[in-house]
């Protein structure tokens, strides 16, 4: 962008006579120091992009078609990888099955949450931010260690759940062991973590035109034509953004299974990203866990493509309409 | 404008300055470290690493401290980890070429790591005097031998048993059962354990594929052939019986549920919370140096424990062997081999050093140490000292070391395929033993290649 007019200026330097030569190489010394410290500036970015994410991805491109124990040097193999994942490792199919019912459960799930969440914390009454704050709380230590310890407590034999289930009568159950229960905890803990979502749709609301709810509400719209004629369609670009957002993380949720239930029991909580790590880091299979992660890599941006394509049928822009 | 150009300048090269003294920083270093081998008085740095609890950390920094104590000229720096990310740091340093010194080293590892050239032979310093071994019972020995040669040295010796509450005995009216008892003997005294006390008679580990191997080393066979290539036993009769007795006892709340015991107790780690602490059970199955943590965790003086031989199959041999808990080990890229052997010499042969390591790895292989230690002990590492005693008369020769594929089959076989579905009742123990055997085959074909 520099460039360009750096060029120029000689012709019209030229033109006016008299005015001298240094004068053009001052410009340009300022030109090239303006792009120096633009080099400069990125530099770390640069460095940390084509070290850190572009030559580790091209080296895991690479061993993806290797048998590769880290210890001895990999050895090409071809598809192997692949065949193997998707004829021979009925474990792997169970992960990309557990993997695909949470997403397609717990996305949805978690948005309908954060935009009925965001819906109640939409006024101005007064302290509305200290609950604004509160629900988002659960977010900001989303992913982290310590809310999924406390999961495991809260859901273990002998957790809060099944003390206030006893008090109600109803037989404990053993929520993290039992494979039909398990997966369902992970659910409710990602349903909860609904504050990044949430605060993105409050944001989304808070741009609807009030004008648009007073016209409607005198015309005699009741609260669900004006939640369904108004809110939802202006508020569809938030809700795609949220919901190509959520689910690209949705592929990824690693560390709720892996410390919440360890991926059990038999197998029903074994995320993808889990058992990609376990044939990476306890099995040292670095060459199937690579080929892992790039079927992975494939599938979501299938899934994220996808979601773009549909979303001209739904998603509404003001602008576009209003040209 | 001058000067704002010249200032970009300066930051530039100040930033740039910065990355190259890191860089030297690195450089000089290397060589410095690398020149001082050898010899006795230069100043030398010695790196040791070491999976374990943070009890063991604490302890065995302490021994660290004491051996700096005694060497002033080397200087230990040292890095340790939990099992399984201890072994991700081992393999990705050893990929590197920049493993420590001295490592820690596992039975089911040292033959794979040894295969590869990633240990040095001790034998040479064993000869010299540097590594001492004169008080050492060659059965203690034998365990870090591969190929004729010693790359590891056992820093305790264990062996599995199953822990009894003897308060829980007691209270029940049950009597102890005899040290060769049989897995029919150990059904009857869960069932007369639950029937009169109401807790689990057995609690914990039961499913744990140690056990998978006792049934058939009790058998007079082990789990792989020698040169484990495929599964060594023709028959999956006992393990399908072993799995339908577990399940009488599981059906009848004898034992611990296999729900439950996921749900509360799935990290091999968390010793504290099986059921045995919490006196919700009467037995449960460890290795011997595991009590320590397991009386600790249960109350200290108030309890009482035993230990107790592994039950057998009907008509079977012992199913116990002395099994090195961990080995040190120096490795081949390491920078100051003579001064790691004289840190594991200094482990083994310390008596002030055991003193604080106090047998939390085992009890220790040098009989001088042995004898030192015995009056200091705790109840717990007495008990352990006693049982490694008693269970020594009737022990079998130590199977040999698992092959390369056996993490695997553990890991994606064993408990996820075969144990969680059998225990669920979703599988057959017939068709579960079958296809062990199947895919644990074919495993053990492909790493072979």
């Amino acid at each position: 962008m520099n460039r360009a007019p750096a060029s120029s200026l000689p012709s019209e330097d030229l033109l006016r006579a008299g005015i001298g030569e240094a004068h053009v190489a001052g410009r340009r010394a300022r030109a090239r120091a303006r792009n120096l410290a633009g080099y400069v500036f990125i530099g770390p970015w640069l460095i940390g992009f084509f070290g850190l994410t572009l030559l580790p991805m091209a080296v895991s491109l690479y061993l993806a078609f290797t048998d590769y124990d880290i210890l001895t040097a990999p050895r090409w193999v071809g598809l192997e990888n692949f065949h193997r994942m998707f004829m021979q490792d009925r474990r792997y199919l169970q992960s990309v099955t557990v993997t695909l019912f949470y997403v397609a459960v717990a996305v949805p799930l978690r948005l309908v949450f954060a935009l009925g969440l965001a819906m109640l914390l939409n006024t101005n009454r007064r302290g509305v931010s200290v609950y604004r704050a509160a629900y988002y709380a659960p977010s900001i230590v989303a992913g982290s260690v310590a809310v999924a310890l406390m999961w495991r407590q809260v859901f273990g034999t002998q957790g809060v759940v099944n003390a206030v289930l006893a008090i109600l009568g109803v037989p404990r159950v053993s929520w993290l062991g039992d494979p039909d229960f398990a997966i369902w905890t992970l659910i409710t803990l990602a349903v909860w973590q609904f504050g990044s979502p949430m605060l993105i749709f409050l944001a989304g609301l808070r741009q609807i035109p009030v004008e648009l709810y007073e016209a409607a509400a005198i015309d005699g719209a009741g609260a669900w034509a004006r939640f369904f004629r108004i809110t939802l369609p202006l508020l569809s670009p938030v809700t795609f953004f949220n919901l190509v957002m959520q689910t690209i993380t949705g592929f990824m949720v690693f560390t709720q299974a892996f410390i919440v239930t360890g991926g059990g029991p038999m197998d029903t909580t074994l995320f993808y990203a889990l058992y990609l790590y376990r044939r990476a880091f306890e099995s040292f299979q670095m060459g199937y866990a690579s080929a892992m992660a790039w079927v992975l890599l494939l599938a979501v941006a299938l899934c994220t493509a996808v979601l773009f394509k549909t979303s001209g049928r739904w998603v509404f822009y003001e602008a576009k309409e209003g040209r | 404008m001058r000067g704002h150009v010249s200032r970009m300048i300066a930051g530039t090269l100040a930033w740039m300055t910065v990355i190259a003294g890191l860089g030297l920083a690195g450089a000089v270093h290397t060589p410095a470290a690398a020149q001082s081998g050898g010899s006795g008085a230069a100043p030398v740095e010695l790196r040791v690493a070491w999976w374990g609890s943070q009890d063991r950390h604490n302890r065995t920094i302490k021994a660290i401290e004491l051996f700096q104590k005694k060497y002033p000229n080397i200087k230990v720096t040292y890095e340790f980890a939990g099992w399984g990310d201890y072994w991700t740091k081992m393999t990705t340093q050893a990929a590197g070429r920049n493993l420590p010194d001295v490592m820690q080293q596992d039975y089911a590892y040292i033959t794979e790591w040894s295969s590869r050239g990633l240990l040095a032979s001790l034998d040479d310093y064993v000869k010299a005097g540097i590594l001492d071994m004169r008080d050492v019972a060659d059965a203690a020995i034998k365990g870090g031998v591969v190929n004729g040669k010693l790359v590891a040295v056992n820093l305790g010796s264990n062996s599995q048993c199953w822990v009894l509450d003897l308060d829980a005995f007691k209270k029940a009216g049950v009597e102890l059962p005899p040290p060769n008892w049989t897995w029919g003997d150990f059904e009857k005294t869960a069932m007369a354990l639950h029937q009169k006390l109401g807790i689990s008679g057995m609690g914990s580990g039961v499913w744990n594929n140690q056990i998978w191997g006792a049934l058939y080393l009790s058998a007079g066979q082990w789990r792989y052939t020698a040169d484990g290539s495929r599964i060594g036993y023709e028959s999956d009769k006992p393990l399908v019986d072993h799995f339908n007795m577990l399940l009488r006892l599981q059906k009848a709340n004898a034992l611990t549920s296999r729900a439950d015991e996921l749900a509360s107790y799935n990290q091999e780690t968390s010793v504290e919370l099986a059921p045995i602490v919490s006196r919700k059970a009467g037995m449960a199955y460890f290795w011997s140096n595991q009590i320590v943590a397991v009386w600790k965790a249960g109350g200290g003086d108030e309890r009482n424990f035993v230990l107790h031989p592994l039950p057998r199959v009907a008509g079977g041999k012992s199913a116990n062997y002395l099994k090195p808990s961990q080995f040190f080990s120096v490795t081949s890229q390491a920078k100051q081999p003579k001064e790691a052997a004289m840190f594991i010499d200094f482990f083994t042969n310390s008596i002030e050093a055991n003193e604080v390591l106090l047998a939390e790895r085992g009890v220790p292989i040098s009989s001088k140490v042995q004898q030192a230690l015995k009056p200091k002990l705790g109840r717990s590492q007495a008990e352990m000292f006693a049982y490694l005693d008693r269970v020594t008369k009737d022990v079998q020769p130590i199977p040999p070391p698992d092959p390369p594929g056996h993490t695997d089959i553990v890991k994606n076989v064993f408990d996820p395929q075969v144990i969680d579905p059998v225990a669920y009742g979703r599988l057959e123990p017939e068709k579960g033993a079958a296809l062990l055997r199947q895919e644990a085959n074919a495993i053990l074909a492909k790493a072979k290649r």
